[in-house]
């Protein structure tokens, strides 16, 4: 990663009286240290990578007050981390992408929550749902029930966010249980502003250290213990956590006129919700609503009080809360049942049952709730000519254009390593037919989508190999499995090859060897060759590979369309038996562009030769018929229009974003598809040889002076 | 403090890697500087690998000493009748912004640039799978309030500046924003990147006026070449609408071998223009010239080697790459010619019996990364381009030839009977294209529809009324996927005319 958050690090130096301006997921970082946080530590992902990130960076800052930062091997790793707060009085951060990362830590986590914290413990969740996502969309709420872990999902403010998180510490430890922070994409991105407090020290770190170990029975995660533990969680945990949400009034109370009516939202959801009803005009700009509001920024465990008392002498109450099983809405009408109050509860029968509340459907979902409520002093006979008029211009849009509009699916990026790999299966399957290809999650998931469609599967990160083994043996010929180095090092090697091997599974694996995490911000992994700290490791893919026994074991270069094919016929067609390995090895593009980039630029300055290398097609040769493209789904292989007035169809065209990876040329050559491909090297600042061979050459070939031809 | 002004809403689309949260940066700046509410926001995730993504800002026009220390509670996702300015980096982002409803007339000013950066489905598209820009051109013009759109990137590039700098300067000269042009320089030069470029670029988004600009560059049409006079002369007796494309493909023709050939072109083109009429237009003609002049210059490698070797081939390579006119430029030939590429060019016996033990002489099928900037790279060409003397005796000069005679012969009898089933019969021969195995299966796809479709028909007693377009359906499916199993659908079941 040579990308630099020198900026973001300065930030989150601020103190008493400044004020802080950034996104979100950065306020949320320097709250944790205002709040003495000792130890930090996660597994990159959208939309949390960033703290992982910046926290890498300020590694003077965590020195100088003893905070101890880890980049987590798995979130596994990450919630183990929290055992730190089980006997001592240490508080303690993780961080990862919900709700894959919360899937991956959930041993640990249950363990965590069974056993209780006496310093407080922070699980900070990056809810990566609805527009923007990349993953199932599942809910992070099942957890916090199943384990009893309280969830916060806070109001998007930034002074809202930075004291929740003080305060959840606070609630971790006088409930004893691990507190989770939810913030939805939007939020970790949204830009904003808060008045900064003085970072705190930590009580318990690396420059105030623990006596001794300290060993309580009560604490370990077995019988009796986990008996006695499980009855605490309900008798003294939860009131207790009632009773501190409750008197710090974590979640807010908006008053309004219109008091027959109510709106109880997830706090995340809350300033969608404030713009719905300004559509109406029944909010203004400073969020001021006439319907009064109940914000629930924790929402796990509710508070019953709070709740029955804000719906008491209402006829009807809106339940709004994104995602699916509607938890939120069943306890509420569970505690109005228990309170025998007859507050009609809306929700899911107005508003969609999946998908993100975006403000279309807020807008129409308050309309549905007011048309069905229709309290007294507001028309709602106007509701729905007040929705037409706001989306008309999206129905006169459609009649106006030509058809829906492409789509832009994500792909590799120009130059990506990992597209070749992909080309040669593609070209392998003309030659010998359909593989069963087991894909996995990382920048190669793209094989799935367009021009490739390459991937039968996709079961979660690190787990291609392993999701292939049920389905090698019922196939005449060997599957394919797909797993990046992040995968690899995350559970791949432990899920996947051992497993494989030890089944003795007769299959074949590649492995995206790029040296990065890349498809979250080309984090260091343990291949990368040095950790954050600079240090070297020594960690190789292939040394573990051999070390675990795996026999049949190839690195290609990626670029190497035509070797990469041979290696997996030869892996798919050979009669030795066990597991195949290809290790598809070359740097990360976007990585090494950030490294070169500058040197490049350097050396031009400086007078020095720098030979540039891009690919082009020739116009008169090229057919139009985009063979290569669809091979390739190389953003600078692109089309323009055909400037020969005999050909209509827009003919192939590299565009000047070209890195000169090569891959159009190699596939035009593995495929034998044509020759209007060229790869051309241009030599920036020439030796005085290149020069005098240069006007040599065209001289003889095109009997052209050098100085006069070229364009400018 | 006055609760019933409306925070300013911006909405910025763009690609990943286009700069747009850049450009978002320094909106945020700007506001910030002028101590104004500012909340912005993006979803980037996978769509920073090339996908399309939004960012979203809402500013406050009253600053916060103004405001009692209340905060407005501003969206963070972008509402249909709600944006002040959409800022679209590229036209279709603009068009998917309209179909989300996020301009509107009484209300949206779109900033977009109008160029065009084509999706992977319009890219891969068989023949020309591109989105069409009159519709949305239209839909810009009624929906939208002002607009600030023209072709961006070549201002961009034209000032050696980056797109996003551009698409500031044009915010800013909307003046929608409660913002000074100051506060804009600021923060381009507070974030410190790419300074010059980016404030060149922010100026002349900013003094841009519609209609001033250039707009987008026709594509340059390769400048018809001359003609013989005997040959100029037989064009010119042709219908007025004819004269340039005849005259084109002609010169094409006579380019490829010689004006013995060309004579053989206007011969056939005058053939089918003989049954054309002046009534249609006649496209029959038209569209007539046009293949035929492709299909008679096909790409063997005596052509490819020509057209590689020629001066003005080397002088838009240097331009294409923007190489400076003191930079050496080494260029190298992706050649990979197959047992069947050689065939084509060899005798007909000899390129037939190598043709036939195809199998066995793969080995003759090796990369060539030929240096053609090279002397002897060159001049290797250049022989290869000379045996165009002997084209005429080669393997594929005589399919060729017999294949154009049988195509065009079909399609005489075709537009007799019905002119726009021959108008079909003629539009099919776009399917002969590309090379090595795109090629067969295009040619193989052609023999099926021609044998099938056309020929077929024409043996029967009459013709059905919707054979022209059952014809269209059929050719529309060969070139709508390339394995054929559209094209299988819609053709009659019976046949198999397998490729050679």
């Amino acid at each position: 990663m040579e990308r630099s958050f020198a900026r973001e690090v300065k930030s989150l130096r601020l103190g008493n009286g400044d004020v802080f301006h950034g996104e979100g997921i950065l306020a949320i970082t320097k709250a944790l240290l205002q709040s003495g946080v000792s130890y930090v530590g996660g597994y990159q992902g959208a939309p949390v990578s960033h703290m992982m990130d910046v926290l890498a960076d300020a590694r003077d800052l965590l020195d100088e007050m003893g905070v101890h930062f880890e980049a987590s091997a798995s979130e596994a790793a990450a919630a183990a981390m929290l055992g730190a707060s089980i006997n001592y009085p240490m508080r303690g951060a993780v961080v990862w992408k919900s709700t894959v990362g919360t899937n991956v830590a959930s041993d640990a986590l249950s363990n965590l929550a069974s056993a209780g914290v006496v310093g407080g413990a922070l699980i900070i969740l990056g809810e990566d749902y609805g527009e923007g996502a990349s993953i199932i969309q599942e809910r992070t709420h099942a957890f916090a029930l199943k384990s009893t872990i309280w969830l916060l999902d806070p109001r998007p403010h930034h002074a809202t966010m930075v004291n929740l998180v003080e305060k959840a510490f606070e609630l971790s430890e006088v409930s004893n249980t691990p507190v989770m922070v939810e913030y939805r994409i939007r939020t970790c991105h949204m830009h904003g502003r808060f008045p900064c407090k003085d970072n705190q020290r930590p009580t318990l770190s690396r420059k105030a250290l623990l006596e001794e170990p300290a060993f309580d029975q009560e604490r370990i995660t077995l019988p009796p213990s986990t008996y006695s533990q499980e009855k605490a969680k309900v008798e003294k945990r939860l009131p207790a956590a009632i009773e501190f949400i409750r008197e710090h009034q974590l979640n807010e109370v908006f008053d309004g006129d219109l008091t027959e009516l109510g709106i109880i939202c997830q706090g995340g959801l809350y300033n969608s919700t404030i713009q719905a009803l300004q559509h109406y005009g029944l909010a203004d700009t400073f969020g001021k609503s006439r319907i009064p509001i109940l914000a629930l920024n924790v929402t796990y465990p509710l508070v019953p009080e709070e709740v029955t008392g804000f719906c008491a002498g209402k006829r009807a109450v809106l339940m709004v809360e994104e995602g699916n099983p509607d938890y939120l809405e069943q306890a509420v009408n569970v505690l109005l049942r228990k309170a025998d109050l007859n507050t009609r509860i809306h929700g899911k029968d107005v508003l969609p049952q999946a998908g993100e509340y975006i403000a279309e459907v807020l807008l129409k979902g308050i309309g549905r709730f007011l048309e069905k409520a229709s309290p007294a002093g507001i028309d709602t006979g106007g509701l729905n000519d007040s929705i037409e008029s706001a989306i008309h211009a999206k129905t006169r849009a459609g009649e106006l254009l030509a058809g829906p509009v492409p789509k832009r699916p994500p792909g590799f990026c120009t130059g990506c390593p990992e597209r070749p790999v992909f080309s040669a299966i593609k070209l392998l399957e003309k030659e010998i037919g359909k593989v069963h290809i087991a894909a996995d999650i990382g920048c190669h998931t793209f094989s799935t989508l367009p021009p490739f469609h390459i991937g039968n599967t996709v079961l979660g990160y690190g787990l291609g190999l392993a999701s292939s083994a049920a389905v090698s043996p019922a196939l005449p010929s060997r599957t394919v499995s797909i797993m990046g180095d992040g995968g690899f090092w995350h559970n791949g090697l432990t899920s996947g090859v051992s497993g494989a091997l030890f089944n003795k599974a007769d299959s074949v694996l590649v492995i995206m060897d790029n040296g990065y995490s890349s498809a979250t911000g080309q984090q260091y992994i343990p291949s990368t060759g040095v950790n954050y700290q600079a240090q070297p490791t020594g960690m190789t893919i292939a040394s573990a590979l051999k070390g675990i026994g795996v026999r049949w074991l190839k690195t290609v270069e990626t670029y190497r369309v035509g070797k990469m094919m041979r290696t997996l016929r030869r892996a798919l067609t050979t009669t030795k038996p066990g597991l195949k390995v290809i290790i598809a090895q070359s740097e990360c593009q976007l990585a090494r562009q950030r490294r070169i980039k500058p040197t490049v630029r350097k050396k031009l300055a400086d007078g020095k030769r720098v030979v540039r290398t891009r690919y082009g097609v020739d116009e008169t040769t090229c057919t139009g018929d985009h063979s290569c493209i669809r091979l390739s789904g190389c953003p600078s292989l692109t089309i323009k229009p055909n400037p020969d007035l005999l050909r209509i169809d827009p003919i192939a065209h590299v565009d000047n974003n070209c890195v000169g990876c090569g891959l159009c040329g190699e596939v035009a050559d593995a495929a034998v598809l044509c020759p209007s491909f060229y790869r051309a090297r241009i030599i920036q600042n020439p030796s005085r040889w290149d020069i005098w061979l240069d006007r040599l050459r065209r001289r003889v070939v095109f009997n052209t002076d050098a100085t006069s031809s070229g364009s400018e | 403090m006055n609760p019933s002004q409306r925070p300013v809403c911006v909405l910025i689309a763009a690609l990943g890697g286009e700069g747009g949260g850049l450009l978002t940066s320094w909106i945020v700046d700007a506001a910030t500087a002028c101590n104004l509410p500012v909340q912005s926001t993006s979803i980037p995730g996978v769509a920073q690998r090339t996908g399309a993504t939004t960012y979203y800002i809402e500013i406050f026009p009253q600053p916060f000493d103004q405001l009692d220390g209340s905060d407005p509670v501003m969206g963070l996702y972008p509402a249909p009748g709600r944006v002040d300015i959409m800022v679209a980096s590229e036209l279709l982002e603009a068009a998917r912004a309209l179909e989300n409803g996020f301009v509107t007339p009484d209300r949206t000013t779109l900033v977009a640039s109008t160029h065009r950066v084509y999706a992977i489905s319009e890219k891969s598209n068989l023949t020309d799978g591109r989105y069409d820009e009159e519709s949305v051109q239209n839909a810009i013009a009624e929906l939208s309030h002002q607009q600030y759109c023209s072709d961006f990137l070549i201002m961009a590039q034209q000032r050696d500046s980056a797109l996003n700098a551009v698409l500031l300067g044009l915010v800013a000269n909307t003046k929608q924003l409660p913002i000074p042009t100051e506060a804009f320089v600021d923060a381009i030069k507070d974030r410190g990147i790419a300074v010059d470029s980016n404030l060149r670029g922010f100026q002349a988004g900013l003094g841009w006026t519609p209609g001033r600009e250039k707009e987008i560059d026709e594509p340059v049409q390769s400048v018809p070449a001359g003609l013989p006079d005997s040959l100029q002369r037989r064009v010119d007796a042709l219908p007025a609408v004819l004269t340039d494309i005849v005259r084109v493909g002609a010169a094409r023709v006579m380019d490829f071998q010689d004006i013995e050939y060309a004579e053989l072109y206007l011969d056939r083109v005058d053939k089918v223009t003989a049954i054309d009429s002046a009534k249609r237009e006649y496209a029959l003609g038209r569209e007539t010239a046009r293949y035929l002049a492709l299909w008679m210059t096909y790409e063997d490698i005596i052509r490819v080697a020509d057209l590689k070797s020629r001066p003005e081939r080397y002088l838009r390579v240097r331009e294409e790459i923007q190489a400076k006119p003191h930079e050496p430029v080494l260029i190298n030939e992706f050649l990979k010619p197959g047992v069947d590429e050689f065939a084509a060019v060899l005798p007909e016996k000899l390129g037939r019996s190598l043709r036939n033990k195809r199998d066995r002489l793969r080995w003759l099928s090796f990369s060539l990364r030929l240096g053609s900037h090279t002397i002897l790279g060159h001049l290797l060409m250049r022989l290869l381009a000379g045996c165009r003397r002997w084209r005429r005796k080669s393997l594929r000069w005589q399919e060729e030839q017999a294949l154009i005679e049988r195509w065009l012969d079909a399609v005489c009898r075709a537009a007799e009977k019905d002119y726009a089933f021959g108008l079909e019969a003629v539009l099919c021969a776009n399917l002969n294209k590309g090379y090595g195995d795109t090629f067969a299966r295009g040619r193989g796809n052609f023999l099926r529809i021609l044998e099938s479709l056309i020929e077929s028909p024409l043996r029967s007693e009459s013709l059905e009324p919707d054979i022209a377009t059952r014809l269209k359906s059929a050719r529309t499916a060969a070139l709508s996927d390339d394995t054929g199993a559209v094209l299988d659908a819609a053709l009659p079941e019976n046949v198999a005319v397998k490729p050679d």
